[in-house]
């Protein structure tokens, strides 16, 4: 091969043969070849592009990633080597993935307030809460379709509930630190120039204390939401106005946006149940199967419950304040946890009889607020800090895949949206669209 | 034959020089009919027979000089046990011992080559060594060593395979080495003759006439240098002995021409003046040119009168020297990383005040804290993000700020200049709203009248600006203190005389003054956590007053110049109090009035001291911009002292007009510590 006479005299070999999953365009020849041992990742990408390229002629230069034994190589090959203790006398077996990287930066979405909220569920719309007691609707990420007034403090939590009858109905829920939490029914294919503001339909009242976050279930059926009251509360959201319900949001919405203060009959309900157990501030809950609910609170720990049961089956106790939590991962049964000190942890709660958490991340230097999984990949996972970078974190390497840095303040929350783009909101009002950034 | 006598050169050498002697010499028809006699391969011997000649004979010298091949000396190439094939191209061959290269030869191509074998007689002796790349002629002794070898016979002639064997061992007829005769019987009974030696040497004892005990001999010297302790006579009556201190020895400076190092220079001798008396060196070395010239000991009199006095007059007594490791005395403190958590790194920052952060103040779920400043503003701020929430603007500089105990009540109190304000914080649900609301509505002003004097000491006025009470004091108010139960509180009027310390309460609008007779300007008034017990913080003393009975019950002396600020353990018997010239005294109230543990840290004024509310913690701040944090564990066992550890030094303030962190308060359910400086920033200090 061209690269053995272009290494130096000095250097030693490592002979490796270079596999994949993707499909053929981009299969390199498996057969081995020897390559300098001091070669980092860019120069096995370098050599990879060279061996496309001498199969196919216009092929694209692209970055690769390398996986040895399930580990993405992050230094030099014979450090690596070194530091997992693996052979370098028989052939190596490099796997080479696409370089999971963000694209390019989007125009950042401007606020009014701090972003305190987002959620990029539905891939064509983006729901964001303010501090200035509005969430947003930006369609496509572009512009402001609707605005969700009517909370009298700060949103701290949105949720997409589902879309019903059809694509475009959503159906939505915030909560807010004035202790409710709201929800609210609109047709997303409005026509119009101008943000249309909506009203909510439905005021659940219950909580004593701000709601710091909310989730809903799987089904949509259920809301449950976390409060600095200790508790976290059930409602059943499912009983709507049943037949006009349509009928009446539109009216609903009609209303709301030609005479924008004017006092209209909403619902109030109350909680269906209440989930006691934690004794301090519940920051983050996570719905993530039908029956069950993962919490974490300022008491430290994180919880598992049984939503029939209202028990906690699985307890979990940390050293540090928590203020987020997700489900996801391997077998969406990893528990992602991050909270007052820069570390990311994730805990397997499969493991019987241990607290230890499985992967431990430290590269942010403040607080964390927010950490997602990402939602078809068992490796990849979001974190922000208030240092004001988003990190994009892979299981299998200790170093963060990709920093993004576009926030000059807090960054409050963060999300994937369409799968390939990671939506960042924060205390300098900016909500932040990182896009390209393929995940396999 | 002088080439032969060189006995390091090796065989090969020699046979070389022989071989190319060979070639080069025209040689005799008589050899060449000696070997082309000899086609078939012959016995040795009788090859050696034909070979009469002179070179033959040096062949064999040769061969007997280099007696074996094994201890042969190494070829002249030296690249190893290489494949050749790697030279194949290269003009060398391989290098010599020096490391120099070795040449090809020129190659004869295959008919010259075979021209010159049919024109050599001894062609078929000669063999190519590729190794070496040369040609080697085989002597007449190799041939026949491979002859033998050929034939299966021992390759050197002169070993014997089938030599007599040599039978070493006799076989003539030996008898057997061991007797069989039975043990005689003397060797089982006493013997007579010892018994006989025995008794002779126990008369010759008892007549005396053997002695055992030499008499001790007395040494006819003794040392003159010896210490005089371990003379008989110090032991003499009992008495313990002290001998006197024994004078120097003279050096070689008092010597009459010493070396020129111990001469002091003028500028030394000079210096010498300037000493105090005793310092000063008693001898000064001089130079003589010879013993002759030195004059007579000046001091000698007086120094021989001295040591008389010395050794007559001078009471001596044995010192008791203590053997102690200076690092046994430190006291035996835990590890601090076995008391964590504890508050070690700043994350969150509050900024927004303009002028100093004079008071903080946490709610007591722990989602806000409120801040005062002496620019005239209050704010609320989210402590979980930072964000601030609300800002009063109340016009004159925050002195203190204070929220309501109970979590249902969120009020809050702020003082300034002689006003103290309770404000509503719109925090709370519906029904705590009304509730405070109905609380902080005055309808009409409620005025104390303690008909003493013509300024009534506080007045309660609804506060339009924003929604509240203020109370309108006599004079500046400096603190406020809620109680436990959020329905009185209090406020230190320092320069107020008698009515210095007050009591509010909130239900009923009323304030008390119960403290008429104040010894001392108050610092500070704080209520026990669990009775109803008050302290009351003076610039000398802490008094402590039971406020049912209403009596002194105790007076803590904490010996500092002026006391700045005091805080109650949440047991309600430990009590720090911080000192403006930066110690901090622990008062355990079941032991004394004295302080327990006085811990001088700070270099500069203490202005708060705070215990956390369920963690073992405190902390001081003060204006040297930094914040200690101490482990304070208080044990239920009476009988156990509190443990006072000190864990960690917080820094990160900036020194601002002379005064750094002017408060600092612990979260109220984290081991967080909040600290607000001079400096315009509120800190918050996480685990």
């Amino acid at each position: 091969m061209d690269f053995n006479g272009s290494s130096s005299e000095g250097s030693r070999q490592v002979r490796v043969r270079f596999l994949t999953k993707m499909p053929p365009p981009l299969r390199a020849p498996t057969s081995a070849i020897a390559v300098p041992s001091n070669l980092t990742r860019m120069g096995l990408s370098e050599i990879v592009n060279l061996l496309l390229k001498n199969g196919n002629d216009d092929y694209q230069h692209q970055p690769f990633d390398f996986l040895v034994d399930g580990e993405l190589i992050r230094m030099p090959l014979d450090q690596f080597l070194l530091a997992k203790g693996i052979s370098a006398e028989k052939v190596l077996e490099i796997e080479y993935i696409k370089v999971v990287a963000p694209g390019k930066q989007q125009d950042p979405l401007m606020h009014d307030e701090w972003v305190s909220a987002v959620d990029g569920s539905n891939p064509s719309f983006i729901l964001t809460g303010c501090y200035d007691g509005s969430a947003r609707l930006w369609k496509g990420g572009e512009s402001c379709s609707h605005v969700l007034g009517g909370h009298n403090g700060a949103i701290t939590s949105v949720n997409i509930i589902k879309w019903i009858h059809g694509e475009n109905n959503f159906h939505l829920a915030t909560g807010s630190k004035d202790r409710t939490l709201r929800l609210w029914m609109l047709n997303a294919v409005e026509p119009g120039n101008y943000p249309v503001e909506v009203r909510a339909y439905k005021i659940l009242k219950g909580h004593n204390s701000s709601v710091q976050s909310i989730s809903a279930a799987p089904s949509g059926d259920m809301l449950c939401s976390g409060s600095w009251d200790c508790s976290i509360k059930l409602w059943d959201v499912k009983k709507q106005p049943d037949t006009e319900d349509d009928s009446v949001s539109v009216k609903k919405r009609k209303v709301g946006s030609n005479t924008a203060h004017g006092e209209e009959p909403q619902f109030e309900a109350e909680a269906a149940s209440t989930l006691v157990g934690h004794t301090q501030c519940v920051s983050s809950v996570v719905w993530p199967e039908a029956d069950t609910i993962y919490s974490a609170s300022w008491d430290h720990s994180i919880r598992q419950w049984d939503v029939e049961t209202g028990k906690d089956p699985w307890n979990m106790v940390c050293e540090k304040v928590l203020n987020c939590l997700d489900v996801g991962g391997e077998n969406s049964a990893l528990v992602a946890a991050g909270g007052s000190d820069p570390i990311l942890r994730i805990w397997d709660p499969r493991k019987p009889g241990t607290l230890a958490p499985v992967f431990q991340f430290a590269s942010h230097s403040s607080w964390i607020t927010a950490c997602k999984w990402h939602p078809r990949s068992w490796f990849h996972l979001l974190s922000a800090s208030y240092d004001g970078k988003v990190m994009l974190w892979d299981l299998r390497t200790a170093w963060p895949l990709a920093i993004i840095d576009s926030h000059k303040d807090k960054v409050l929350c963060t999300d994937w949206w369409k799968d390939d783009s990671v939506i960042s909101g924060g205390a300098d009002s900016k909500l932040c669209i990182s896009s390209g950034v393929s995940i396999p | 034959m002088a080439r032969t006598k060189k006995s390091d050169r090796t065989k090969r050498e020699i046979l070389d020089e022989q071989s190319a002697e060979n070639s080069s010499l025209p040689e005799s028809g008589n050899q060449d009919e000696n070997f082309g006699r000899s086609d078939a391969l012959e016995p040795a011997h009788d090859e050696q027979e034909s070979s009469g000649k002179e070179d033959d004979e040096e062949r064999h010298h040769a061969a007997e000089e280099s007696d074996s091949s094994e201890d042969e000396v190494a070829p002249r190439n030296t690249i190893g046990d290489v494949p050749l094939e790697w030279y194949k191209e290269e003009e060398h061959i391989g290098y010599d011992i020096s490391g120099k290269k070795i040449k090809k030869q020129t190659r004869k191509d295959r008919i010259d080559s075979f021209l010159a074998g049919a024109d050599d007689s001894k062609s078929w002796r000669k063999i190519f060594d590729e190794y070496n790349d040369e040609e080697v002629e085989l002597t007449k002794e190799e041939i026949g060593i491979i002859r033998r070898i050929l034939k299966g016979k021992t390759p050197n002639t002169e070993v014997d395979p089938y030599a007599d064997y040599v039978d070493w061992f006799v076989w003539e007829d030996k008898g057997h080495p061991l007797s069989n005769a039975p043990e005689p019987k003397r060797r089982f009974i006493p013997s007579k003759w010892e018994h006989k030696k025995v008794l002779r040497y126990v008369r010759a004892i008892r007549k005396g006439w053997i002695k055992f005990d030499k008499p001790e001999e007395e040494p006819p010297f003794r040392l003159l240098w010896d210490d005089d302790s371990n003379l008989e006579d110090s032991r003499r009556h009992g008495l313990s002995y002290i001998p006197a201190p024994k004078p120097k020895l003279p050096g070689h400076e008092e010597s009459y021409n010493p070396s020129v190092e111990y001469i002091p220079t003028q500028e030394e001798i000079n210096s010498y003046q300037l000493m105090y008396e005793e310092d000063r060196p008693k001898f000064i070395p001089r130079r003589f040119e010879s013993l002759r010239s030195v004059p007579a000991y000046e001091s000698a009199l007086k120094e021989g009168f001295d040591r008389c006095l010395d050794l007559y007059l001078c009471p001596r007594t044995r010192k008791k020297r203590l053997n102690i490791d200076p690092e046994a005395l430190k006291p035996k403190l835990p590890s601090r990383k076995d008391l964590r958590p504890y508050p070690t790194t700043c994350y969150l920052e509050y900024r927004g005040h303009i002028g100093p952060v004079q008071s903080i103040s946490i709610e007591t779920s722990g989602q806000w804290i409120a801040s005062g400043s002496t620019d005239g503003a209050v704010r609320i701020w989210e402590i979980e993000t930072g964000r601030c929430l609300k800002v009063w603007d109340v016009g004159e500089a925050v002195q203190h700020v204070a929220w309501n105990p109970l979590p249902e009540l969120p009020i809050l109190a702020i003082s300034l200049g002689q006003d103290v304000l309770l404000l509503n914080t719109g925090l709370g649900n519906d029904e705590e709203q009304l509730k405070v609301k109905e609380l902080l509505n005055v309808a009409e002003p409620v005025i104390t009248d303690d008909a003493s004097d013509s300024t009534p000491t506080v007045s309660w006025i609804p506060y339009t600006k924003y929604d509240g009470i203020r109370l309108k004091h006599f004079k500046a108010v400096s603190t406020i203190e809620w109680h436990r139960k959020g329905d009185y509180f209090t406020t230190v009027v320092p320069s107020g005389d008698s009515r210095a310390v007050l009591l509010h309460q909130l239900s009923k609008k009323s304030t008390h003054n119960p403290f008429k007779k104040l010894h001392g300007l108050p610092v500070s008034a704080v209520f026990h956590p669990t009775r109803s017990i008050f302290f009351v913080a003076t610039k000398k003393h802490v008094r402590v007053y039971d406020l049912v009975k209403t009596k002194l019950i105790k007076k803590l002396e904490a010996g500092v110049r002026e006391i700045s600020s005091i805080s109650i353990h949440p047991g309600g018997d430990n009590v720090i109090v911080g000192s403006k010239e930066g110690k901090m005294c622990w008062f355990d109230m079941d032991l004394s009035s004295q302080p327990y543990k006085m811990l001088k840290i700070h270099p500069k004024d203490i202005t708060n001291v705070a215990f956390h509310r369920s963690y073992p913690l405190f902390a001081s701040c003060s204006d040297d911009c930094t914040a200690y944090v101490f482990h304070g564990m208080v044990y239920s066992d009476l009988n156990q002292n509190p443990l006072v550890v000190p864990l960690e030094i917080l820094r990160g303030h900036t020194s601002s007009n002379g005064r750094g962190v002017l408060d600092c308060k612990f979260h109220p359910r984290q081991p967080w510590l909040f600290t607000a400086g001079a400096d315009s920033v509120i800190k918050l200090y996480c685990h």
